[in-house]
């Protein structure tokens, strides 16, 4: 393990800077799986290849208009038309998914939609691996919309936006932030204030109870996907602007901690989604920063089983009162 | 019950009595396996498994004897264990697999090249099996506070971060690293029986063997004393049991701690079998194998454990890499006409259905070499028995490798709206869809069998749970919600 | 010399947040009596049943079962002690056999372990012996209802009223020395609601049991009761007998309210 000596105040930043930008991507996963268990009482296993292929459907759309070193269109519009491509596509799948393997079984035993999730996860990973092969594909952000790509210089992506402490803070971390506030704020505005979000949150109470109330809580489950996976395109596409590689297995460990974040903030709780989702990703950077990458993932897990074994409903999660 | 009463009368005593009865004579092959399992007494059963299962190494060559003798042996002990906490207790346990790989690695610690090591098995089997249940304790304690899919999630984190641990972190103890980072441990020594070595296959079959045996009669005897009973309360509801005078924490320990002690004995034979243990042996997508094998048999039955066990580990091995792709073929397109044959009543239906795929596979493939040559020129790979019906049959292009990807698509949305549609409409999309899974399956399928392998069992879990959710043996559950 | 109850609670008190379930409630039961608890719904009857067996702790009080005090005790060990409830929400275990509901009540009363479970030693079968003895005693107590092919069906397959017997029978399978009954009589008809008041009558004097049951049911209350303790709001509003109850004012206002009273 590597401990600094000295504290390094531009490492410290530069961690932080990391590990916020990481966090916003876990938050949004976390959001897909918080709000799906709320509704549904699901752990949707799934929710993460849905990340996946939205990673994948970015990288289509850039190919589709050029690919990363020679793109038909200025790379402003370029990013926008990634996204919404990203986020139409897996909010779609998010519907299928419901719709063929998880609406069958609401009235099942408990098991049974999580072993389906964990099919559909295996389905999608390994359909992914068939369709596109194994090797990893790139964004090459670092070149995106450069003028001489081919000589490796930097692309407006990793501009610094500001500058603290001698960290720059590049164009593409204030935007991976941007949409992530803007998302954020988009839903919870919705929850809050919107017919289908008070649906949403009825349906979450007491199913059989809103459906007696005229809500179509089919509908509303859907629309839940819908906005869940949405949400987890969104990511995706982020994930590859900031790092570049995306391979078929991604979804899996991303997933994993999202789920991690969404356990920590309190599964249910859409502010928790997101404070989870900073703890995450603060964690792994901060421990892959100053413990050494190999630990990095154990810190994550650690901190979950702690705060479970502590706070068992998590951060901002309300405790279940059952009535006898 | 009155004399003299022929009709049973709807509503009443009788007739509610023997709801059972009726329900199992209806469901064709699973009432059947059933009716298996009722009627025919659990000792008859096993001393015919115990029959068969004998008489394996007579007749398989060594490498099928380890393929699908010793590992369906290994996963109906994996999947005994995980029934006794899932099925047993109602515990959601998704580190099981890391019980496991704990039992494997401890085992090959104490037992191989890697410290020196060289405990003889008599020693080291019940230390690993007594540590790994203590360990299983220890993952059973936070289910006194955490309710069923909190638990389910922290032991899925003990799972990954017991992969994570053992792969990556793989600290330094006694100047080597202690688990062998992605390298695993090699040279582990085999199971002995107080000193003879069990180096053989067969040996190691016939050992397999009885270990299993003696875990099926102890697991039986145990499910039907008063701790079994209690285990069935528990999984039920746990308030009513505690309220009846069931220690409810303290069981759900004990389901742990037997389950996992049953892991650690598998993962001993399992790392002595195989000589060498890495991470991947105990990650996420075998933990679902075993989910799948004890689900599959129906949750809390024995038997159902092993006939999962049988048909998951059999068909896996069918489609494995190494083995020749033609075997795989035919399991394909018998598994297919299997289906249609099931599925597809009355027989005429069937008819039409089959006529429709061949004339369809006919037509196409004249229309396909009409366009052009290189359409249908694509090698049938390792062709075998099959080759010269499939490459005239089946369109198999080389090069266009859109074309496979386009096929595959297709094929999950034929399947998917094939669900959702009825009657004549669904008669009429089978045949398309069958004709495109040919398609899929030369084309994609056999190029990459290992992937091949990972979709179909997804779709499969997908499909079962959505069909059939209480496996084959098990009976229909009512739970409170 | 006074008696010892057989059970008493004392100045007990307990509050869900800003809601008071139970506020200093004092009650006893004798032993070889049938007490009835009655009161509007939400007065907190199944909530002194859930105090009394452990599910609940209470913020303060004393809670006392053969003068010994239970508060704090795991309910297993409550049950084992010599109480055993039923629900008011029926809580069978739906997929097991009506034989084997009863015989795992029995859990608390046997000791073989599991090691002798597995080899079959002689403790292990004999106290199987007597557990499967006990169960078909406790459903021959219902007559021939849930005796027979019965005892071999799953308990989903029973109807409503015979559940209700099953609960009971399988709270008299942990051989304890108070049953208390959560609404027992609910949801059944004039017919069946007679022969529970008769079966609460025979629990005692067959079985030997103390009984404290809650119930809505003013004929099965006048029935079985030697005495009644009627709440409200966490409150005992009286005690006494059936008679001087149910003419008591503050009892017809809780039912019905002020003009009722009047």
């Amino acid at each position: 393990m590597d401990l600094p000596l000295a504290f390094n105040s531009e490492l410290f930043v530069q961690l932080l800077v990391n590990g916020i930008t990481l966090g916003s991507l876990y938050g949004l996963i976390a959001l897909g799986y918080s709000m799906v268990y709320g509704i549904l009482k699901l752990l949707n296993f799934a929710h993460g290849d849905v990340y996946m292929i939205g990673a994948f459907v970015g990288y289509g759309v850039l190919t589709l208009l050029g690919g990363p070193l020679s793109p038909n269109i200025a790379i402003a519009p370029l990013i926008v038309l990634m996204f919404l491509a990203a986020m139409l596509a897996c909010g779609a799948l998010g519907v299928v998914i419901e719709r063929f393997a998880y609406r069958p079984l609401r009235d099942a035993p408990r098991i049974a939609p999580l072993i389906s999730a964990l099919g559909v996860s295996f389905f999608l990973q390994n359909s992914a691996l068939l369709l596109f092969g194994a090797q990893f594909r790139s964004y090459d952000s670092f070149v995106l919309g450069s003028k001489n790509p081919e000589f490796f210089e930097p692309g407006p992506l990793t501009d610094p936006v500001f500058v603290v402490k001698h960290v720059n803070i590049q164009l593409v971390q204030v935007i991976v932030l941007a949409t992530t506030a803007s998302l954020m704020v988009a839903l919870t505005l919705l929850v809050a204030k919107t017919r289908i979000g008070k649906a949403m949150r009825a349906t979450s109470y007491d199913r059989e109870g809103a459906a007696m109330m005229g809500i179509d809580t089919d509908r509303v489950i859907a629309s839940t996907f819908f906005m869940g996976s949405l949400l987890a395109g969104a990511a995706g596409v982020m994930f590859g602007l900031l790092f570049s590689q995306v391979f078929h297995f991604m979804g899996f460990l991303a997933g994993l901690k999202g789920f991690t974040a969404a356990v920590v903030g309190g599964i249910g709780s859409i502010p928790g989604a997101m404070l989870g989702g900073l703890l995450v990703g603060l964690a792994e950077a901060f421990a892959a920063g100053y413990l050494g990458g190999r630990w990095a993932d154990l810190t994550v897990f650690g901190i979950l089983i702690l705060v479970l074994l502590v706070r068992p409903s998590g951060l901002l999660g309300t405790r279940a009162i059952q009535k006898v | 019950m009155e004399a003299g009463e022929d009709r049973p009368r709807v509503g009443v005593d009788e007739w509610v009595a023997s709801h059972d009865d009726r329900l199992a004579e209806r469901t064709g092959f699973a009432g059947l396996a059933r009716k298996i399992d009722d009627r025919v007494p659990a000792w008859a059963r096993l001393t015919l498994f115990a029959a068969v299962a004998a008489t394996l190494p007579l007749w398989m060559g060594r490498g099928d004897l380890f393929a699908y003798g010793i590992f369906t042996l290994i996963y109906i002990l994996l999947g005994l264990g995980l029934n006794v906490i899932v099925g047993n207790a109602g515990l959601l346990d998704l580190g099981y697999v890391a019980l496991f790989g704990f039992g494997a690695y401890f085992y090959a610690l104490l037992s191989s090249e890697h410290y020196g090591i060289h405990w003889p098995s008599a020693i080291s089997i019940p230390v690993v099996v007594v540590s790994t249940a203590l360990l299983g304790l220890v993952l059973g304690i936070p289910s006194r506070r955490l309710l069923g899919d909190y638990l389910a999630i922290v032991t899925l984190f003990f799972g990954q971060a017991f992969v994570v641990f053992v792969n990556a972190a793989n600290p330094t103890v006694a100047g080597h690293g202690l688990t062998g980072g992605p390298n695993g441990i090699a040279d582990i020594d085999p199971n002995d029986i107080f000193g003879y070595d069990l180096s053989s296959r067969t040996q190691q079959y016939y050992f397999i063997l009885v270990v299993v045996l003696l875990v099926l009669i102890g697991l039986h005897f145990l499910s039907e004393s008063r701790t079994g009973r209690a285990w069935r309360a528990l999984r039920e509801d746990p308030l009513a049991a505690e309220a009846m005078s069931m220690p409810v924490n303290r069981l759900k320990l004990m389901a742990f701690a037997f389950g996992a002690g049953i892991a650690g004995l598998a993962g001993c034979i399992f790392a002595a079998v195989l000589t060498a243990v890495t991470s991947g042996n105990f990650a996420l997508p075998i933990l679902i194998t075993i989910y799948a094998v004890v689900i599959l048999g129906g949750i809390g039955s024995l038997t159902g454990v092993v006939i999962g066990a049988i048909v998951i580990n059999v068909s896996f091995q069918f489609l494995a890499p190494e083995n020749p792709q033609q075997n795989a073929r035919i399991l394909f397109y018998a598994v297919i006409v299997l289906l249609l044959v099931l599925a597809v009543r009355p027989w005429w239906r069937l008819g039409i259905v089959l006529g429709g795929v061949a004339v369809l596979g006919v037509a196409a493939h004249a229309i396909a070499a009409a366009i052009s040559p290189s359409w249908t020129s694509g090698a049938v790979v390792e062709g075998g028995r099959l080759a010269g019906v499939t490459s005239d049959w089946v369109i198999i292009p080389a090069g266009h490798e859109r074309f496979a990807n386009a096929a595959y698509i297709a094929l999950v949305v034929l399947v998917l709206t094939l669900t959702r549609v009825h009657g004549w409409w669904r008669t009429a999309l089978v045949i398309p869809t069958v004709y495109l899974s040919a398609i899929v399956w030369e084309t994609s399928f056999v190029e990459q069998p290992a992937v091949a392998r990972w979709i179909l069992f997804g779709a499969l879990l997908v499909f079962l749970m959505t069909v059939r959710p209480q496996g084959l043996l098990g009976t229909p559950r009512v739970e409170i919600v | 010399m006074r008696k010892v109850p057989l059970f008493e609670l004392k100045d007990v008190t307990k509050s869900f947040g800003g809601l008071t379930v139970a506020d200093k409630l004092s009650l006893h039961v004798d032993e070889g009596e049938i007490v009835s608890l009655i009161g509007p719904n939400g007065a907190g009857k199944t909530t002194v049943f859930n105090l009394v067996t452990g599910i609940y702790r209470p913020d303060s009080g004393e809670i006392r079962f053969e003068g010994r005090n239970v508060v704090g005790l795991p309910p297993h060990k409550i049950t084992q002690l010599g109480i055993a409830r039923t629900f008011q929400t029926l809580r069978l275990f739906l997929n097991m056999t009506v034989k084997e509901n009863v015989m795992a009540a029995a859990y608390g009363h046997t000791h073989s372990t599991v090691f002798e479970a597995i080899f079959r030693l002689p403790r292990a079968r004999r106290e199987e012996r007597e557990i499967a003895h006990l169960a078909e005693e406790k459903l021959a107590f219902f007559g021939t209802r849930l005796v027979g092919y019965r005892m071999n069906q799953q308990a989903y397959n029973l109807s409503y009223a015979n559940r209700r017997r099953l609960e009971i029978a399988r709270a008299m399978a942990t051989n304890p020395k108070l049953l208390l009954l959560d609404e027992p009589a609910a949801g059944m008809n004039p017919a069946e609601t007679h022969e529970l008041t008769e079966l609460i009558g025979r629990l005692r004097s067959e079985a030997d049991y103390t009984v404290l049951v809650i119930e809505h049911d003013m004929h099965v209350v006048e029935g079985i009761s030697d005495r009644v303790v009627a709440l409200d709001h966490g409150v005992k509003l009286c005690e006494g007998s059936f008679g001087e109850v149910c003419t008591n004012p503050l009892v017809i206002e809780a039912y019905l309210g002020l003009q009722g009273a009047a």
